[in-house]
């Protein structure tokens, strides 16, 4: 089982995973039209680029914008869930060493005790996300089956992780449960409202061209964020 | 009945069309007949797979029903928060919906969109600036709105208003002569005031084309006067064009992208005619943004710019302000609290917050501006945004929307707003008619015509 | 003399003794009477939907509302519309003073007849708005004279007899006088010339001893004779006075005194004053105070 899931399905994850992306990536570009958005994109190319920078940055940085800082709530666990989901599958230890068996590469990797602290963060984050579509009307009204299902893909990996992490019951088991999920989440990125960890890019670039281009910045006006 | 005499699927391209329309007092059989429209889902559903394209595709697809956008749209403040008003629950409930059903929806769920696209959002983009993936539901709703139109499910003023655009070139029934002559008499009411006060018409090579809003014409004419005498005593070489001097555009309030196209390119049309060296257009925001930010698109122009440099009045008047083309007296600056309301079609639209500030500085003593909270691009609708003022069937919607205007102007305490652009003048005048906060509201021309230093040669004799 | 006549009205009571005195002008000079009536201001943004100034409420303005309107017109001044009477009745949608200027750039008219100002109108939003009143707006831009009957007291009209000119020296003094000749002439009435010695604004601060004061009487009576005796000779009786005090108080005392019918005196201020009617110019506030119809004339 365990070869199963390291061998032929991780390849076939992390190939549909990456083609995936790039593909989507590629046709969102290709789609936009300057005439259906009413942004001249390709007239204005290094005021777009700043534009789209600036939107992309400027959302990244914690408490960057006047909406994570209306909102800290949501902003602490949005970053807290964000900043576990896309530290820890790069950088912890564990699976460096998959990778450099696997691909021959390995990335910096996070001290242990800091992975952890990610970990927990992440998962709390999590709760605490899941508590706000529950209790709040707002998100209530719009929240969906499919939400709660694409929080799950994406939080189930780091449970099953913390749970062989701590070997709660069998090691083995529960190592094979979070390659399984882990793949599960690569396979789901593209196809799925996953897509976001990179369409975020793309629809915030557009935004940020939009801007840029058209509604301020080619009259010297910086939006403010 | 599925097409009804009044409201039908064909837009409104005749004088005795309008004339018609118009002798449907409110509208009442027009939205009688609505009841009966058909919906074309086939039509619905090939204009969608033509014009859904990447951008929307992902923001309908990506949308993480975080409801961050909540906070920044006022309807849903001020309608107590209630969460239909959430944005994205907005547009996820209407233009969400036809798309995940291909266009089978009935006539039913279209008036509900209806009233979503027209009560629920002024198109003031807000939220797009508090969403974390970029996605902006007014530009949506904008698009909503034309499936609507084409349709026939669209208020009964704007069927009118976009109307008019067709058969007017203007919004509402002002001829071309009707303007010149207007404006005509206008400067002739004045010119004993101001000598040499003219309106040159049609002047080729001029640095400045001057157009204008045709409300003005029809029922504030001042407004024309008023611009004619800043444009003289700055000492502008100017010129109005006989045909193509109308900015607005209801056509864009009403999602009719044909009449938006006709519309504007009367405008360029103008332009390319007179060759100006600029085009400016008077105290409107949506003028600004139907003919100068997405008129050039509408008209099939590559680069998104008009033919020739067209700029907002407030920039024009911050520049003659600051080059000293135009001298307020000082002992004339406004001396009470004084705020300013920043319209989003141009200011978050199109960034021009510094130019109305400079102006401020100039016409307003020190220490009486007083700014809203929040301001500049985070600034409110006025509340009656994107056509919301003219539609009778959504009054108490749209006075609702006010609360949140009023409010923050109460928070300024100011009891002058400064109003550059026509449909915050409006919502204002009207908020002060339904709350009666007991505040005054201008344009800017009226009060810097009455606060300028005139150079002793344009001073009439004694 | 009143060959065509712009009657401006509610058609409420606050018009009623502008109305007397408009029928009653019509009537003895056998003038066309134009009836306009601005039955609402636009409201609603762009839409077509105005206020009723009558009934404060929104309505649609189409064919069947302005005929409406127009009859209501007609039932209101029933009384006094009988078939000895030349008139036509017009109805428009707008901001009342522009309507008027609109409506006299039409029709043309020898003299706009404006009643007086429509009560409560003054606390609404739409007054707000405005740059200064009807009144101050129609006397300021007007082609024709412009008569006001504003206090009820100055509408008893029992054919013209005696006519007062205030005069300032204006040159548009000049064009008004012209005008009291004219009517003076044709309706054969006594003419009074009278200018008032500001005693309040000239002299802010320095009190003038009374010889000063009489001294400058004297002088702007010599003006007055040099300027308009050799023409008042032409008419059957005239006088001419300076009374020294607060301009517009001394006319309307002055008129009073002459038992005048008419007042007339030019308009010339530049720039409205104010939007506070109460606070204008001078001859706003003889408008306001008279107890006779003031005709004003700005150009």
């Amino acid at each position: 089982m365990h070869d199963l899931l390291t061998g032929v399905f991780f390849w076939i994850t992390l190939g549909v995973c990456l083609i995936g992306m790039l593909a989507r990536f590629i046709m969102y570009f290709r789609g936009l039209s300057w005439q259906l958005d009413r942004v001249a994109y390709t007239s204005y190319p290094a005021a777009g680029f700043k534009g789209a920078v600036r939107s992309i940055y400027k959302w990244l940085i914690p408490f960057g914008t006047y909406g994570w800082r209306t909102q800290p709530f949501i902003a602490i666990a949005f970053f807290g869930f964000h900043l576990g989901a896309v530290l820890i599958p790069l950088f912890l230890l564990g699976h460096n060493l998959f990778l450099r068996e696997k691909l021959g590469i390995s990335f910096f990797t996070l001290n242990a005790d800091v992975a952890d602290i990610f970990t927990w963060m992440a998962v709390a984050s999590a709760f605490f996300l899941v508590l706000r579509r529950l209790v709040l009307p707002e998100v209530r009204i719009m929240t969906t089956r499919y939400d709660y299902f694409i929080l799950l893909v994406s939080i189930a990996p780091f449970i099953t992780g913390l749970l062989a992490r701590y070997q709660v019951g069998e090691y083995s088991f529960w190592l094979n449960m979070h390659i399984f999920c882990g793949e599960l989440l690569l396979i789901a990125i593209p196809f799925t409202k996953l897509s976001h960890v990179f369409l975020f890019f793309a629809s915030r670039a557009q935004l940020g061209m939009d801007f840029g281009i058209k509604r301020g910045g080619m009259k010297g006006t910086k939006m403010a964020w | 009945m599925p097409e009804g005499k009044f409201c039908n699927k064909k837009p409104v391209d005749t004088a005795e069309g309008i004339n018609e329309l118009l002798s449907d007092t409110s509208g009442n059989d027009y939205y009688k007949e609505m009841k009966e429209l058909e919906v074309d889902s086939d039509l619905l559903w090939k204009t969608i797979q033509n014009t859904v394209k990447s951008r929307m595709k992902t923001w309908l697809e990506i949308c993480a029903h975080c409801g961050m956008c909540a906070d920044s749209c006022f309807l849903y403040e001020v309608n107590g928060r209630d969460p239909k008003q959430v944005p994205a629950y907005k547009i996820q409930s209407t233009l969400g919906e036809i798309i995940r059903k291909k266009g089978k929806v009935d006539n039913e769920f279209m008036r509900h969109c209806m009233e979503v696209a027209w009560a629920q959002c002024t198109c003031c983009n807000r939220c797009g600036m508090y969403c974390p993936h970029g996605i902006d539901t007014g530009i949506m709703f904008g698009y909503l709105r034309g499936l609507l139109y084409q349709q026939g499910f669209v208020p009964w003023e704007l069927k009118i208003g976009a109307g008019m655009h067709r058969v007017y070139r203007a919004q509402m029934d002002v001829t071309d002569a009707d303007f010149v002559d207007t404006f005509e008499w206008m400067v002739e009411e004045y010119e004993d005031d101001y000598p040499g006060l003219t309106v040159p018409v049609d002047v080729e090579g001029a640095d400045i084309m001057y157009t204008v809003n045709a409300r003005e014409v029809k029922h504030y004419p001042e407004d024309l006067a008023e611009a004619a005498i800043l444009f003289h005593i700055a000492g502008e070489n100017w010129t109005v064009p006989s045909k193509g001097w109308e900015e607005t555009s209801l056509a864009m309030f009403a999602g009719d992208w044909a009449a938006c196209k006709m519309q504007v390119e009367s405008v360029y049309a103008a332009m390319e005619r007179l060759k100006p060296k600029r085009m400016i257009g008077t105290e409107c925001g949506h003028a600004h943004r139907a003919t100068v930010v997405e008129g050039p698109y509408w008209a099939g122009r590559k680069n998104g710019q008009p033919p020739v440099e067209s700029i907002h009045y407030v920039e024009w008047l911050a520049e003659a302000l600051n080059t000293g083309k135009l001298k307020i007296d000082p002992s004339k600056r406004i001396k009470e609290p004084v705020t300013l309301q920043d319209s989003c079609n141009y200011i978050r639209n199109q960034g021009l917050k510094k130019a109305t500030r400079d102006i401020m500085k100039h016409i307003v003593e020190p220490g009486f501006f007083i700014e809203m909270s929040p301001n500049k691009e985070h600034n409110y609708c006025c509340g009656g945004g994107g056509g919301f003022n003219g539609i009778g069937l959504f009054r108490k919607q749209r006075n609702i929307a006010l609360i949140k205007k009023r409010d923050q102007i109460l928070e300024t305490g100011a009891k002058l707003v400064l109003a550059p652009c026509h449909n915050c003048w409006d919502a204002i005048r009207d908020l002060e008619e339904v709350y009666e906060i007991g505040i005054r509201w201008s344009f800017l021309k009226p009060v810097v015509v009455k606060m300028l230093e005139i150079p002793e040669h344009l001073r009439p004799e004694e | 003399m009143f060959k065509k006549i712009l009657f401006a009205t509610s058609a409420t009571g606050a018009s009623d003794h502008a109305a007397r005195v408009a029928f009653n002008i019509a009537k003895s000079y056998q003038s066309h009477l134009n009836i306009f009536h601005v039955l609402g201001v636009p409201s609603r943004g762009y839409s077509q939907v105005v206020v009723d100034v009558k009934t404060k409420e929104r309505v649609d303005v189409d064919e069947d509302y302005t005929a409406w309107v127009t009859e209501d017109i007609r039932t209101y001044y029933e009384k006094y519309l009988d078939e000895s009477l030349n008139y036509t009745i017009d109805v428009a949608v707008g901001v009342p003073a522009r309507e008027i200027l609109r409506q006299a750039k039409i029709l043309k008219p020898d003299l706009i007849l404006l009643g007086g100002s429509t009560g409560d109108e003054g606390e609404s939003v739409y007054k707000k708005s405005s740059l200064g009143s009807t009144l101050q707006k129609v006397a300021k831009s007007a082609n024709c004279p412009v008569l006001f009957v504003n206090r009820p007291a100055a509408s008893f009209w029992g054919g013209l007899s005696n006519i007062v000119f205030g005069t300032d020296f204006s040159k548009i003094s000049d064009k008004a006088f012209d005008f009291a000749m004219k009517v003076a002439k044709t309706l054969d009435c006594e003419l009074s010339v009278f200018h008032a010695l500001d005693i309040s604004a000239l002299h802010a601060g320095k009190m003038l001893n009374q010889d000063e004061i009489e001294q400058q009487i004297r002088e702007s009576l010599r003006k007055i004779r040099s300027r308009y005796e050799p023409r008042l000779k032409e008419l059957k009786g005239y006088s001419m006075d300076v009374w020294e005090g607060i301009p517009f108080i001394e006319i309307v005392k002055y008129a009073r005194d002459k038992q005048a019918d008419l007042l007339i005196m030019a308009h010339h201020s530049r720039k409205i004053s104010s939007e506070d009617i109460r606070l204008g110019g001078n001859v706003e506030q003889v408008i306001v105070r008279a107890g006779c119809p003031v005709i004003s004339i700005n150009k």
